[in-house]
């Protein structure tokens, strides 16, 4: 019969290696989510916030050669930290502020404090949020479609382990999430690096880089681990968005009510949003970007938020591997 | 040849319940059927032989290599077509398969090029293009043979292949089967409820029953029957050529009006059956050596198995 002169041939080429067949479920869900319009459109719309911090930038080093923009450089930081920023958020309000930048001091020497500020607002306000939505995107469908459609017997009978798997699937949140987060801030950080004419400014902000890898690192983590731990829970894709976004939901409207009444003085309200902060993840994702980028006050500093994170990001992650290496019974 | 799978000892429980119990078995080289009734344990041998349940104890060789302890390097030789309708969303066809040959670790290029190929031999045309939710069943049973053998295994395991499809398909796919084992030598597991498929591909069939092998033998010699003898078909009145064969001191036993068994040495019988058929004046359709019918041996084990339990 003809079938049979179809052409089969035997293949014999050398092989990539076991331990790397995870970066094929990590490209062909990157590629499965790229063909998304919404999510390009997205993407797009999450480097904005980008130009924004590069203007600030860009105002600072124009301010450390004309003092006239020092107080424009302080208006404008401090119309986007004051008063959620970490400096400002425990002082009296009815105080006047201190400006984030002295106007007195050598301007070039608070280029550290400036870019610091500057790159907080950008992870902590706008980013934060488009991790959120992006993550509510994409994440609900990268366990579950597999677990309904059974594709995963597909990927788990070839060598690759569950926890591969779910690394591989982690790494898509990982990716988009590094293109919102970190590739621009690191742009961000060239861009001022580019702009500066003061040969030490590397030498003074040189650590930026790395604290911008760690605030990626510390947003990226318990996020994805959460969200794919949620998507391995169910077949349902919508379930795990809903369930996606009313933790931060819940969690923020919880903490604004408990720790926004005026009845408490300013004492009570300090304490109560320590106490409460565990509640509300962005909170706490807000808590650790300032103490990565150095601007949470000494007496701030908590070791609780750090061991939830880390508690959430095992546990995220344990219950999609769990869930993965469960459906394989049959 | 050394067989492509030797375990001893393998066995499985789910909530305290053998799915195997300490099964011993061989696969040798060739293709081999792998029947059972449902819940037989069939889909546990194969996930346990391919690492993705885990068992309680067992141990051995599969292609050659130490089982269960290098499972992964064996995964990486064995194709598998899941029973279940699997598939990844909003993949293409074409896709689908590169995506298996990658994770088989083959280079991007190379498994584009062996996708195509594969789905050529196993004729899938333009719809290798279209998202693989839109395929009919038939159509995704081919891309799952397509992903089970893109990678160029040794041992291909086959879990109900040929569900879903067509006759005319049916056919083609186990010329396929048949095509791979004989002219490429690729061994094949086939687990099946249809004993058609068996009869038309298999070397050799093992039996599951309740989680414990019943049989496992070559093909050829659980059809060869206790006494030899003749199989007959006619068009009608096969009474009446029973009674004339007895007549001429023939054991024989009609199954049908139109089938009967003639009982003694093929050859000597033969021309006793022509002349005898000519004087009763009933036409022979068809005259075939006789064979057990697997049909039977295979119901016959499974019913004396449930006499057994009970």
């Amino acid at each position: 019969m003809p079938i049979l002169d179809l052409g089969y041939r035997t293949w014999t080429g050398s092989r990539s290696r076991e331990w790397l067949r995870w970066t094929v479920v990590a490209t062909t869900g990157i590629s499965l989510v790229w063909r998304g319009t919404w999510l390009k459109r997205f993407l797009l719309f999450a480097t904005f916030p980008a130009l924004i911090t590069m203007f600030g930038v860009g105002l600072f080093e124009q301010s450390t050669r004309d003092e006239t923009y020092r107080r424009m450089f302080n208006g404008f930081l401090a119309s986007r930290v004051d008063p959620m920023g970490p400096r400002n958020r425990f002082r009296d309000r009815t105080r006047e502020r201190t400006p984030i930048i002295s106007e007195t001091a050598d301007v070039a020497t608070q280029r550290h404090l400036a870019w610091s500020h500057l790159l907080l607002w950008y992870f902590r306000y706008p980013q934060s949020l488009w991790i959120v939505v992006v993550i509510g995107l994409v994440a609900p469908r990268l366990i579950s479609y597999d677990l309904r459609s059974r594709g995963y017997l597909l990927y788990l009978s070839r060598p690759l382990s569950p926890s591969g798997y779910v690394l591989g699937k982690a790494c898509v949140l990982y990716f988009l999430l590094a293109m919102i987060t970190t590739v621009p801030a690191l742009a961000v950080y060239t861009f001022g690096l580019l702009l500066t004419n003061d040969p030490a400014a590397f030498l003074q902000t040189w650590d930026i880089p790395l604290r911008i890898l760690l605030g990626t690192v510390v947003l990226i983590l318990p996020t994805s681990a959460v969200a794919l731990a949620f998507s391995s829970l169910t077949q349902e894709s919508r379930f795990a968005a809903f369930s996606w976004f009313a933790i931060w939901i819940v969690g923020w409207v919880t903490y604004l009510v408990l720790t926004g009444s005026a009845l408490f003085n300013q004492e009570d309200a300090i304490k109560l949003q320590q106490r409460w902060l565990m509640i509300s993840p962005y909170h706490i994702l807000g808590h650790l970007q300032e103490e990565i980028f150095g601007l949470l006050p000494e007496d701030r500093h908590l070791i609780g938020p750090w061991i939830l994170c880390g508690v959430v990001t095992l546990m995220g992650y344990t219950i999609a591997r769990w869930r993965v290496a469960r459906m394989l019974k049959v | 040849m050394s067989p492509v799978i030797d375990i001893k000892g393998l066995t499985k429980r789910y909530a305290g319940n053998f799915a195997l119990k300490n099964v011993d078995l061989i696969v040798p080289v060739g293709v081999t059927g792998l029947l059972g009734p449902n819940g037989s344990g069939k889909s546990t041998f194969i996930k346990a032989v391919l690492g993705l349940v885990q068992v309680d104890s067992g141990a051995g060789t599969v292609l050659g290599q130490a089982w269960p302890l290098n499972v992964k390097s064996i995964r990486d030789k064995i194709g598998y077509l899941p029973e279940d309708d699997c598939y990844i969303l909003g993949l293409q066809g074409i896709e689908s398969v590169q995506m298996m040959a990658r994770l088989s670790g083959l280079p991007s290029t190379e498994a584009l090029r062996r996708a195509h190929e594969v789905l050529d031999f196993c004729d899938v045309g333009q719809e290798r293009y279209r998202n693989v939710e839109t395929y009919s069943t038939g159509m995704r049973q081919k891309l799952k043979f397509a992903q089970a053998l893109v990678h160029d295994p040794s041992l291909i395991i086959l879990d109900e292949p040929t569900t879903g499809l067509d006759p005319t398909q049916r056919e083609e796919f186990l010329d396929r089967i048949h095509a791979l084992a004989h002219r490429f030598e690729k061994s094949i597991l086939l687990s099946t409820h249809i004993l058609h498929d068996v009869q038309y591909v298999c070397d050799q069939v093992i039996i599951l029953v309740r989680g414990q092998v019943r049989l496992a033998d070559s093909l050829a010699s659980m059809q060869r029957p206790i006494q030899s003898g003749l199989q007959i078909r006619v068009v009608c009145n096969a009474e009446r050529l029973a009674e004339a064969l007895r007549r001429e001191g023939l054991s024989v036993q009609t199954d049908r009006d139109t089938e009967l068994l003639v009982q003694g040495e093929s050859i000597a019988i033969a021309a006793t059956i022509w002349s005898a058929s000519q004087r009763a004046g009933v036409l022979v359709e068809r005259m075939d050596e006789s064979k057990n019918s697997l049909e039977h041996l295979f119901m016959e084990i499974v019913s004396e198995k449930t006499h057994a339990n009970s």
